[in-house]
């Protein structure tokens, strides 16, 4: 359908406008045949979506410059998040298999839940790609409506058409006897209040705040920046978290990172707090940490890595250790005390040879006491016994039993078998006639707690802030400040006051009634709400 | 009109890469592979002192083990694996035992006492968790290409339980 | 500070609050003064408004004072900022809604306002005290200053966004026609009665948790819960379960140790099903139905003496009230309120959570609420702003917003468990 898009002002309007560029004449013919209050979105600007004759890309460039499309995204959005609160979501339940987990806890709903893919809403491809839509809308909306909007407001005249002035929401018309002198007081009294004022004839725009106009589209580029941030920790080495655990004494490889941690010492604070109960209060729990970094041999069984220390940290919650765009957090710490190395003394005879220490971890492969060679060639740390064969129940020393192998000086091999907790040994070969090597405890290092950390890189957070705080910056320019408009047209002595602003009407009408109050025209500001028009 | 075509082509470019590469990423990223899915590749230190890496031996069947000496069934299984390894390494079938954080001591001993003479790989934790294992034993079946075939939670056998047949499996590997 | 000392400042802590009770109160009865009086005077009915109105504000600033003195005493005995706990948060809720109405007053001088924001915080401080008062220790993670920041300004913006609620639902007592016997004029009439409902339902809540309380009531159960233990094996569990209220449902699995009968009923007459998890989920079950049966016996009460819907009696309080005005101020109240629960809510919570957790968003229930909350808003203001959804459509939305609100401060921590949650009754 063509339509005829000049106004009678003669100022030629593209496809699509509703009000005339220059004197805002409605063009659009419902809006110009109507006589309702005009909408002053965009300023009647033609929007770049509204093509004459739309193809694909122009349909789905429409579909996404709708803001009803985006307001159905959103509640969309709201309630598939409102969804994936019902339940428990995969990442905080504790078992390696959710499908059975959820049909066993939560029954057949439990069931669908999972079956459904509702367990894990927010990391699923669906939830992910209505954010996209929202983004694609965000850039969409954002970019159709603020170049014609702009160009609109750089290029306002001061002469607007009667109907135009009519059809505003706040509205004043009256007599003035002598216009220029009036036309003076008003300039005087509008720019007191901060606007700009342009004269024309008899005519008079003043404007402030028009930078609020922009709030929507800042607060729109914050949130994309936040969006497009997010994606980044899909980007290698932009993103990384690991949990690992470190006992007391303990030298771990952080996961993930060629750094090394010791924990010196676990510590958990209880404080009886100045508290009526008596409670144990303001408690707190911190690793005292090493951070060393990884020279050579890393992670590597069978060398000690070369390390060089970088730092020291307590690391408690809300003070993690940060180094190299690592951060390592304090997450939890469990009570389980256990040894970590064992010194056996070793006597011949009621005489002692030497001592043996033992690391219970990974305890090296051979020692020398003297003149005595000593093989370790078997370790259980929880000594039992299958099928009348020693075996270990796990990997912790709860009961560590020891195989030993001794070269004595005068060549001779002899094997042992020894149980320190339960003070047993057996010499399993070895000369008979001699008497056998006596094996005691002559020390222990516990650890008592383990420590639960977090490494974690998020090179993205800088970039999410910074895009929460433009989105901020707009919605607070966009909210708090209007951008109003004093429209005024004297023709002979007829007087036409109009005025337009985004929001705040009630503060508009009076601020309006202050300005006409100073030239000398006593109002309610009550009076000036022109909402009524078109009304019947 | 035709510099707006191209802005709006070029916007709506970077949104699809941006969904495809969230998409991507989203799918990417699935904790532990599954069957049909190419084994993730490792790198790891054998018992023997050796490096290994799984890429090595694409163009083998592999029958990749987690165990423990701590874990009683997988001790029961060791000598099945040990005796399918003898049966059919000639025909290219590589056994590669992940052993689960123990002390070189520990697994030395326990090799001895078992006569393995297949790979022992000594990892900490970080191949386990790539593949996703948390019960063990647990074993990959991995063709020559590198898919995985066939996953195995638990005691294997010999034709006693069907779903834990090592014959069966090693069979349907070979055969391709 | 030693433990005497503490007890004292705390002792003190709680009379001021209570001070502050008694003048938010009087507070809403001189705006009723104000508001209804003008026409039973026979003065000018404006100079009579503004002057009540300007007393009530002055009533509701000495209530404010003395709430935050309650909150300033508290902190000094306790060594942290009182929003830890739901009866802590609560209160500091109610204190925030009445800076809000105070803010939103001194912009647009309606006693009107007052007349519905002062109840709120009301309610809302009354619903506090429900909850044991007992002051509890922080866990380190809480240990931080974003913490206080992210919850006093999140608790702000929720505020301006409840007076925003309060505005709006005057705009509806104001315009829903009580008359309208049409399809959606009945919907309108119903969706006022409803939201009416829960308030009384509410108020309900509180004064039978107070009556039975300061009757002493008691009941105890000791239930069987299995748990998994570290190492996933499972372990049954007892433990204690205190009724203050008499128990219509009893926590599954459990034993009954002691129940003072109530009204004949000497023991429970149903078991909670199994599959309500969480802490005391019996419990809370127990005191919502009770809740809804005494709110629903009340209301049906009142519509029994007046015979007519609550909302077309209480509408009339509206009659000469501009309702653009109430548009106007429940939008500007949400605008004012969206940016700082922006900030309080998600932003600064966001920081704090990178901080402790070293997630910065982890979709805990909580948190995935608090966004809700924010695209609700979102949506309003696209609508208002962009699509002209003015007066009755954008009332609606302030109230629906309020219930989202609430549910998000309270709700999920008494149904869905998650990092914030707090125990309650």
């Amino acid at each position: 359908m063509l339509t005829n898009t000049k106004c009678e002002c003669g100022h030629q309007n593209p496809v699509g406008t509703v009000l005339c560029e220059a004197c805002g004449l409605p063009v659009q013919q419902e809006v110009a045949e109507s006589d309702g209050l005009l909408e002053m979105r965009y300023e009647g600007a033609a929007r770049r979506s509204q093509k004459s004759n739309p193809k694909l890309l122009d349909r789905i460039w429409n579909f996404f410059s709708s803001v009803k499309v985006a307001v159905y995204l959103i509640i969309i959005t709201l309630l598939l998040s409102i969804l994936g609160t019902l339940l428990p979501q995969v990442n905080v339940v504790p078992s390696y298999d959710p499908a059975s987990y959820y049909a066993e806890e939560y029954g057949k709903l439990g069931e669908l839940y999972y079956s459904l893919g509702l367990a894990d809403t927010f990391g699923s491809w669906w939830y992910k790609g209505l954010v996209l839509m929202i983004a694609a809308s965000l850039i969409i909306c954002s970019l159709d409506r603020i170049i014609p909007l702009y160009k609109a407001l750089k290029k306002q005249q001061p002469v607007k058409h009667e109907t135009f002035l009519k059809r505003q929401k706040v509205l004043y018309i009256g007599e003035v006897a002598d216009a220029e002198s009036w036309l003076k007081e008003a300039e005087e009294a509008i720019r007191e209040r901060r606007y700009q004022v342009t004269r024309e004839g008899t005519s008079l725009l003043g404007e402030k705040n028009r930078f609020s106009r922009w709030g929507p589209y800042i607060n729109h580029v914050g949130l994309i920046i936040l969006l497009a941030a997010l994606l980044t920790r899909g980007l290698p080495g932009w993103y990384m978290e690991q949990g690992f655990s470190v006992n007391e004494g303990q030298t771990v490889s952080i996961p993930g990172t060629n750094y090394y941690l010791k924990n010196l010492k676990f510590t958990e604070v209880k404080e009886v707090g100045p508290h009526v109960s008596g409670q144990e209060l303001q408690f707190a729990f911190e690793t005292d940490a090493i951070l060393y970094r990884c020279v050579a041999d890393c992670n590597n069984p069978f060398a000690e890595p070369q390390l060089e220390e970088v730092l020291q940290h307590k690391i408690r919650p809300n003070e993690p250790l940060k180094y190299d765009g690592y951060s390592i957090y304090q997450i939890d710490y469990a009570f389980s005390p256990q040894a970590t190395i064992m010194t056996l003394n070793v006597l011949r005879d009621g005489q002692p040879i030497g001592e043996l220490v033992l690391n219970l971890t990974d305890p090296a492969p051979a020692y020398q006491l003297g003149d005595v060679s000593v093989e370790l060639t078997g370790y259980y740390p929880e000594l039992t016994s299958v099928d009348g064969v020693p075996a270990t129940k796990s990997r912790l020393p709860n009961n560590p039993a020891f195989i030993l192998d001794m070269t004595l000086a005068d060549g001779t091999t002899e094997q042992y078998f020894v149980v320190p907790f339960q003070q047993y040994q057996t010499r399993i070969s070895g000369a008979e006639d001699s008497e056998p090597l006596t094996f005691e405890i002559g020390g222990m290092e516990a650890s008592f707690y383990s420590s639960y950390l977090m490494v974690k890189v998020e090179r993205a957070l800088p970039y999410v802030l910074a895009g929460a705080l433009i989105f901020l910056f707009g919605v607070v320019i966009g909210l708090y400040w209007q951008h109003r408009r004093i429209w005024v047209r004297i023709d002979g002595s007829r007087l036409i006051v109009a005025a337009h602003t985004n929001k705040n009407w009630y503060g508009l009408r009076d601020e309006l009634a202050k300005i006409l109050d100073k030239t000398g025209i006593e109002i309610d500001a009550k009076s000036l709400d022109n909402s009524g028009v078109g009304k019947s | 009109m035709a510099r707006n075509k191209w802005v709006q082509l070029t916007i709506l470019a970077v949104i699809i890469a941006a969904g495809a590469f969230t998409i991507g990423a989203n799918l990417s990223k699935t904790p532990a592979p599954k069957v049909g899915e190419t084994a993730p590749n490792f790198s790891l230190y054998g018992l023997d002192g050796a490096a290994y890496e799984l890429n090595d031996f694409i163009g083998h069947p592999v029958v990749l083990n987690f165990w423990g000496s701590f874990c009683e069934p997988c001790v029961r299984e060791m000598p099945l694996l040990q005796k399918k390894y003898e049966k059919y390494r000639d025909q290219g079938l590589v056994v590669l035992g992940v052993n689960l954080d123990e002390s070189t001591v520990t697994i030395n001993n326990f090799i001895r006492g078992m006569n393995i003479t297949f790979p022992i790989l000594l990892d900490k934790n970080v191949v386990r968790k790539q593949y996703g294992v948390y019960n063990y034993p647990t074993t990959f079946f991995i063709d020559e290409k590198g898919v995985i075939r066939q996953e195995i939670v638990g005691e294997m056998n010999e034709g006693s339980l069907p779903s834990h047949d090592i014959e069966k499996a090693i069979k349907r590997l070979l055969s391709g | 500070m030693n433990v005497e000392q503490s007890a004292a400042l705390l002792d003190l802590s709680s009379t001021f609050l209570m001070v502050a009770f008694i003048l938010y109160n009087l507070s809403f009865i001189v705006f009723g003064i104000s508001v209804l009086g003008k026409r039973w005077s026979n003065r000018d009915a404006d100079s009579h408004m503004r002057r009540w109105g300007g007393i009530g504000l002055w009533i509701a600033i000495l209530g404010l004072i003395s709430h935050a003195s309650f909150t300033g005493l508290r902190w000094a005995a306790s060594g942290h900022i009182p929003v830890s706990n739901l009866y802590e948060f609560l209160t500091f809720f109610g204190m925030m809604v009445t800076l809000a109405f105070i803010v939103i007053y001194a912009i647009y001088r309606k006693p009107l306002i007052g007349l519905f924001a002062m109840p709120l915080s009301v309610v809302i401080v009354a619903y506090g005290a429900v909850f044991p008062s007992a002051v509890t220790p922080l866990i380190p993670q809480l240990q931080s200053i974003w913490l206080y920041i992210h919850v006093t300004l999140a608790a702000l913006g929720e505020a301006f966004l409840a007076v925003g609620f309060a505005a709006g639902f005057m705009y509806l007592l104001r315009t829903v026609n009580f008359k309208d016997r049409s399809a959606s004029g009945k919907r309108q009439i119903r969706g006022v009665e409803y939201t009416l409902i829960a308030l009384i339902t509410l108020i309900a809540f509180i004064v039978l948790v107070f009556s039975f309380n300061g009757a002493g009531y008691r009941a105890e159960f000791v239930q069987t819960l299995i748990e998994e233990d570290e190492l996933g094996q499972k372990v049954e569990v007892e433990q204690t379960v205190t009724y203050i209220i008499p128990p219509i449902v009893k926590p599954h699995n459990s034993v009954q140790v002691e129940m003072q009968p109530f009204l004949g009923m000497k023991e429970p007459l149903f078991e909670a099903p199994a599959w309500m998890k969480g802490v005391n989920a019996g419990r809370k079950l127990n005191t919502i139905i009770w809740s809804l049966a005494v709110g629903l016996i009340l209301y049906g009460l009142i519509r029994l003496i007046i015979r007519r819907p609550l909302g077309a009696v209480v509408s009339p309080i509206m009659n000469g009230i501009d309702e653009q005005d109430l548009d106007e101020i429940s939008y500007r109240a949400i605008a004012i309120g969206y940016p700082i629960f922006t900030l309080g809510a998600l932003i600064f919570a966001s920081i704090w959570a990178h901080q402790a957790w070293g997630r910065f968003w982890a979709w805990d229930p909580k948190e995935t609420w608090a966004l809700i909350t924010w695209l609700f808003y979102t949506a309003y203001l696209h609508l208002r702003l962009s699509r002209g959804w003015q007066g009755t459509k954008s009332a609606w939305m302030s109230v629906i917003g309020f219930l989202i609100i609430m549910f998000t401060l309270i709700g999920v921590n008494l149904v869905i468990a998650g990092l914030h949650s707090y125990a309650g009754v």
